[in-house]
Parts: C-alpha cells; structure tokens; sequence
C-alpha cells in the first residue's frame, strides 16, 4: 500500500528529500491538469505546476496537519493560476457571473450532451477536437468558478474540501459549481450539435 | 421563460448538479428522485450534468497524456534541494578542509606522493621500461640518487658482463677529507661517471639523451 501523505510531509519535514519527491510524482498529473484547465496554456501550465510544487517544500512548515496536503497543495496551485490570470490583464477573459439572477432554464438542448455522449464518456470515444473544445469551454467561464469545477471534475472532491481548499462556504461551492457547469455545458452542447450539422454524423 | 411545462423544474435544477455529485442529504435525494420520476426534462438535465462531467475529467485527462512527466518530478527537486557547487568548487572546499583539519594525515600523504614522484617519475621518463626485468641479463641504465642525498653513483661493468653500482660518498670530494681512497677510485675510472662539478648536490638528472653508462676497466 502507498504511504499516505501526511506520513510522507512528515519524512520530507525530517529531512528526507525522496520522500518529497513521492509526494510530487503522486500529484503532478493532477496539479497539471488543473492548471491547463485554469490557464489553458501548456507552458504556463508547466510551469505553475512546478511553482506549486516548489511553494509547497517552501512552505511546508506552515502546512498544519488539521486538512490535507491535497487540498493544500491545489490550493496553492489555484492561487498561483489565479495570479497568472490576473497579471495577463484583460483581453477576453471570462465574464463575471451574476448569481442573483436566476438561470435562464429555456435551453432548448435539454438532454443534448446525455444523448450524444452517454453519461460516461470513454477516452476512445472521444475525438481531439473536442478535448480542445473544453479547454475553450472552460476559459469562458470566471476563474473562481473555473476552480471549482476542475477541482470537482479532476480531483474529484467533495463540496466539503472544496469549501476548505478555496475557504468559501459550502453554498457558495454549490451555486459556483451550478453556473460553471451551465455555461460550460451550453458551450459544448453547441459545439456538438455544430459539428453534426456539419458532418451530419450522429453520435459515435 | 419556457418551463416545459413543469413549474416545479425552476426549484430543482439547481439541485441537480449537487445529486449528481451525491452531495444532498439523503431527505433532498429522495425529494430529487421523485421528481426526476415525473420530469423528462430534468432527467435530461442530469445526463447532461453527467456527460459533461465525464467530458471534462476525460479530455483533460487527454490532454495531460500528451505531457511527458519523465523529469518533472526531477526539476521539481533541483530548485528545492540546496544547490551544489561546481565539481572544482567542490574540490577545493574538502582539499581546504583536508588542511585545517587533517593537517597530520594531509602532510604524510604529501610526503607519500613525493617519495612516488622520485622513484616514479625517472621510471616513467626512460623512453621504454628497464630492460631486464625477468630476463636473463639486466642493465642499468641510469641510477638517480634522492635529492641532497650524499652519493653519487657510479657504474661499472666487470669482464664477465656483471654490473657493480658504486655509491661514492660525496663529502670526501668536498675538500673536507682529500687523499681518501674514493678519489683514487675516481682518477681510475676516469670521471667520466661521476658527477661533474665538486660539491653540487643537485640529482644527477636522467637525460634520455644522455649516453648509456657503460663503466670503465677496473
């Protein structure tokens, strides 16, 4: 069985750099993978991943015990993302939510990602093109939300770490999560039907 | 706003993406559940909720495969781990510290290297190694004396091919004792293998060009 994370802090807080190096390797895929969802480009995605990382040694002192080194470690991945995205400036970036007004449930696609995908969508049956498409689909939705739903989706974590990785009531991690997906759906599920008017193809 | 003809829908579609997270209490699931019985659309909502949850976890996921991560975890480690000077740095640093506190152990050793340069390096310089060794018959070539050492060698073959290495004492050719046996033993020979000049205590260098000793009559 693997050694668990915070048997392994521990080594790494006496001194023993290898076992650091274990804490990296079980991560960095994931840390990875929030980071291209959240900035979208694959070299500052590369490089937040590796700055996350090198904040956590740095920091690991202050890491207390009290969660995990998982919501900790995305944490630090998110705020440093969220800094990049800051320092770019404007130019396209996502649009802030309102979330006091009520969601628009006319969608006329109701079904259309179900019916066309499945609700388990495999890896073979899924086309490069539309593996961009989500980053696309993503980079419109605000950052803070953005977070919440790559966390969810990549990590899988429940409402409760997220409400402690990004210090945000449980609530606020529902409502975030609910126009994140909808945008994010709406997006994609205009891509698909696109591309079948296109190639008039159905579903594969 | 269209409603597709349920009213109900505007209270539980923002339910639908905590259920199909499994976030609601079991109370709310069941609420959920009921209505999803009776609502075509929102069970349509919640496959779609599903789909792109499974769109997003899978296409970030391909999107990662194009990564390689061989080094990563290596990079990571070389800008946390103290940096390491360069090998020459490195190497002065334990030669300084040899000093300061092996001083008696570095002094022996450098005394060692000197006795092998000494002996060594006349070996090293003959142009081919001493003929002889394991033959029958051997040769001298050439005999060096230590430094400040108080010989000087002198060679010499005997008639029936034998070498005989004399060791003369250069103190008796200082003036200091004239007349002594070894000055008439010189006279004899020749000179021509002692060591020029009178007094120099300078190492009779083994020139490669030097002629090869072959001693006088006796």
């Amino acid at each position: 069985m693997a050694t668990d994370d915070l048997t392994l802090v521990k080594r790494v807080r006496s001194g023993d750099q290898r076992a650091f190096k274990l804490l990296v390797e079980r991560y960095q895929r994931k840390v990875y993978a929030v980071a291209l969802g959240m900035l979208k480009d694959k070299e500052e995605a590369m490089d937040v991943s590796q700055e996350a990382f090198v904040k956590v040694y740095k920091y690991l002192d202050h890491f207390k015990g009290d969660s995990s080194f998982y919501t900790w470690l995305y944490r630090i991945t998110v705020n440093i993302c969220i800094d990049v995205i800051r320092k770019r400036g404007g130019g396209g970036e996502a649009v802030e939510f309102d979330e006091s007004q009520a969601m628009d449930l006319s969608e006329a696609r109701i079904g259309a990602l179900g019916s066309r995908l499945g609700t388990n969508p495999q890896k073979s049956a899924l086309r490069r093109e539309l593996a961009e498409k989500i980053q696309e689909a993503l980079a419109t939705v605000p950052e803070k939300h953005r977070a919440i739903l790559l966390l969810r989706e990549i990590e899988g974590m429940s409402y409760e770490d997220l409400s402690r990785t990004l210090e945000i009531p449980k609530g606020t991690v529902m409502s975030r999560l609910f126009h994140a997906r909808a945008k994010v759906q709406k997006i994609l599920s205009e891509y698909l039907e696109l591309d079948e008017a296109k190639s008039g193809v159905g579903s594969e | 706003m269209d409603m597709a003809g349920n009213p109900a829908c505007e209270q539980f579609v923002p339910r639908l993406s905590p259920y199909v997270d499994g976030e609601l209490t079991p109370a709310e699931r069941v609420t959920v559940e009921r209505h999803l019985s009776a609502c075509r659309d929102c069970t349509g909502r919640a496959a779609d909720l599903r789909a792109e949850s499974g769109l997003l976890r899978v296409g970030l996921d391909m999107a990662v495969d194009d990564v390689d991560f061989k080094d990563f975890a290596q990079k990571v480690m070389a800008r946390v781990t103290p940096e390491r000077p360069p090998l020459l740095e490195r190497l002065k640093l334990s030669l300084s510290e040899m000093f300061l506190y092996q001083r008696t152990a570095m002094i022996s050793s450098l005394a060692t290297a000197a006795v092998l340069v000494a002996v060594g390096l006349p070996l090293l310089m003959s142009d081919r190694a001493p003929e002889g060794y394991a033959a029958e018959r051997m040769t001298v070539k050439a005999i060096q004396p230590y430094e400040n050492a108080r010989v000087a060698p002198v060679v010499m073959e005997t008639d029936n091919g034998g070498t005989i290495i004399w060791l003369v004492d250069e103190e008796t050719r200082d003036g200091s004792s004239p007349g002594s046996e070894d000055e008439e033993l010189e006279e004899e020979i020749g000179g021509g293998m002692s060591p020029d000049g009178a007094g120099t205590k300078k190492p009779a260098r083994p020139a490669t060009d030097a002629p090869r000793p072959s001693g006088g009559t006796l």
